[in-house]
């Protein structure tokens, strides 16, 4: 067996190299990188173990529009029927710099993406530059036809925050047959389709149907991202309670384990894991980090704007500008980036600190403070118990009323 | 001269807005074979093309 290196670029440490099959990014060291015949990168003159961000994003989540009809009741881009969009043109061109920066996977996603005339062009331009694009979608409006072109994609996933009734609990609207009927014509064309499931307070208590939904469909991942209150979700009380936010793990684990599934679990999930204490060597080599937003991550709104991820972190560079990103790289994202070195208790005193990073930022800007620690971390949680700190939360989320503390 | 060592591994891609965070499959099975998978990845990467 031989893994077939189809892309690489140099880092200080050495360097990543993608793999096609299994499909792969894997970080090697400087040696790695001389006997893979890369050429000297002046990078490899600094320092190797220094903390400074990536040379550029590993993957890149292209929000296309805030254009949806579906109108869910918790959208984290505030979408609407007629939202803004970026054209083909600003797409292909954010692509160019994209690829040129060495930037290896781009995530497709709105809005819904699908509403998009040009989406298969942008795929087919992604694949074109060297990038693999990726999709995220509702479904809804998928047609055989749609889910054939769906083959330029990498990995599909379909938004199911629930089976039957509770996707419409969770959703606002009854979405579930379609879904359904969406994620059977693409695994028809392809393997690499998932489910992406939201984990709200409502939802927590059907995540095993969802699992047992990707089992019996032969789906190859189940993806639970965390529920944030931005967007139209700032007006929903459906952040995880103490209790859920500890859970979360070991039933991730128990849903892996009795379905058979692969499960993953979004960044903002990071502290809710390490707070059961895994292996921190086992979390550095899998790549298991808090927020990475402004290092392996970044993002690019409708409106042309760069982010640090898609929910947090708005610049006023304007990717659609030639150059703009690439000039702005090294500079930008100081308060992600800095996190770790100016962390707040109980972060600082953290043995799981440089693998966190402090929880997810767009929680913790939406309770107050950017560069709070992460409200729903169950440590924080512990430390402020014990410490008697607490902070004012909205009175529209009382019932999150976790104490913040402040740095 | 050392060998070249593999840091880091994630699997798949990531289509969604947030970062892929933990992959609960891989972190279930702990440093020992995180170490094993290292050296194959290694290996395999290492190893020359087949005419």
């Amino acid at each position: 067996m031989k893994l077939r290196v189809v892309r690489a670029r140099a880092e200080r440490f050495g360097g990543i190299v993608e793999v096609e099959r299994p499909r792969a990014l894997l970080h090697v060291d400087r040696a790695m990188m001389r006997e893979l015949g890369h050429p000297e990168s002046p990078l490899w003159r600094e320092d190797a173990g220094t903390d400074a961000p990536l040379s550029a994003p590993t993957e890149v989540h292209i929000v296309l529009s805030r254009r949806c009809a579906a109108g869910c009741s918790g959208c984290y881009v505030d979408a609407t029927p007629h939202g803004t969009a970026l054209s083909l043109d600003e797409a292909c061109r954010i692509l160019d710099e994209l690829a040129a920066m060495g930037v290896f996977h781009v995530a497709l996603g709105g809005g819904e993406a699908l509403e998009l005339s040009y989406l298969f062009d942008v795929a087919a331009h992604a694949r074109s530059v060297g990038m693999t694009p990726n999709l995220t979608t509702s479904g809804l409006g998928l047609t055989a036809a749609d889910a054939e072109r769906c083959r330029v994609f990498g990995q599909i996933n379909v938004s199911v925050d629930g089976v039957g009734e509770a996707y419409r609990r969770a959703r606002g609207f009854d979405g579930f047959a379609r879904a359904e009927r969406a994620l059977r014509l693409l695994r028809a064309v392809k393997q690499e389709v998932g489910v992406n499931c939201v984990v709200s307070r409502t939802s927590f208590g059907n995540l095993s149907a969802v699992a047992r939904f990707v089992r019996d469909l032969r789906l190859n991942e189940l993806e639970l991202l965390r529920f944030k209150p931005v967007g139209r979700g700032a007006n929903l009380d459906e952040e995880l309670t103490p209790e859920q936010a500890r859970r979360i793990y070991p039933l991730a684990r128990w849903l892996m384990l009795r379905h058979r599934i692969r499960v993953k679990l979004d960044c903002s999930f990071a502290p809710m894991v390490f707070w059961h204490r895994p292996s921190a060597r086992a979390a550095a080599f899998w790549g298991v980090h808090g927020c990475v937003a402004g290092d392996v991550l970044a993002a690019v709104a409708p409106e042309g704007h760069l982010m640090g991820c898609s929910f947090a972190g708005a610049t006023t560079i304007d990717a659609r500008v030639p150059s703009a990103v690439r000039a702005a790289w090294p500079s930008a994202f100081a308060s992600f980036r800095d996190f770790v070195r100016t962390a707040p208790e109980p972060c600082a005193g953290c043995e799981y600190l440089r693998l966190c990073r402090g929880g997810c930022r767009a929680v913790a800007e939406a309770h107050g403070s950017f560069s709070d620690p992460d409200p729903g971390c169950p440590r924080v949680q512990e430390w402020c118990a014990r410490n008697g700190a607490r902070t004012s939360v909205r009175a529209n989320r009382s019932s999150f009323s976790l104490p913040v503390v402040r740095g | 001269m050392r060998k070249g060592r593999v840091l880091r591994a994630t699997f798949g891609c990531n289509p969604n807005s947030s970062s892929l965070g933990v992959d609960v499959t891989f972190l279930l099975l702990g440093a020992t074979f995180a170490s094993a998978i290292a050296l194959l990845l290694g290996t395999f990467l290492r190893r020359p093309t087949q005419p």
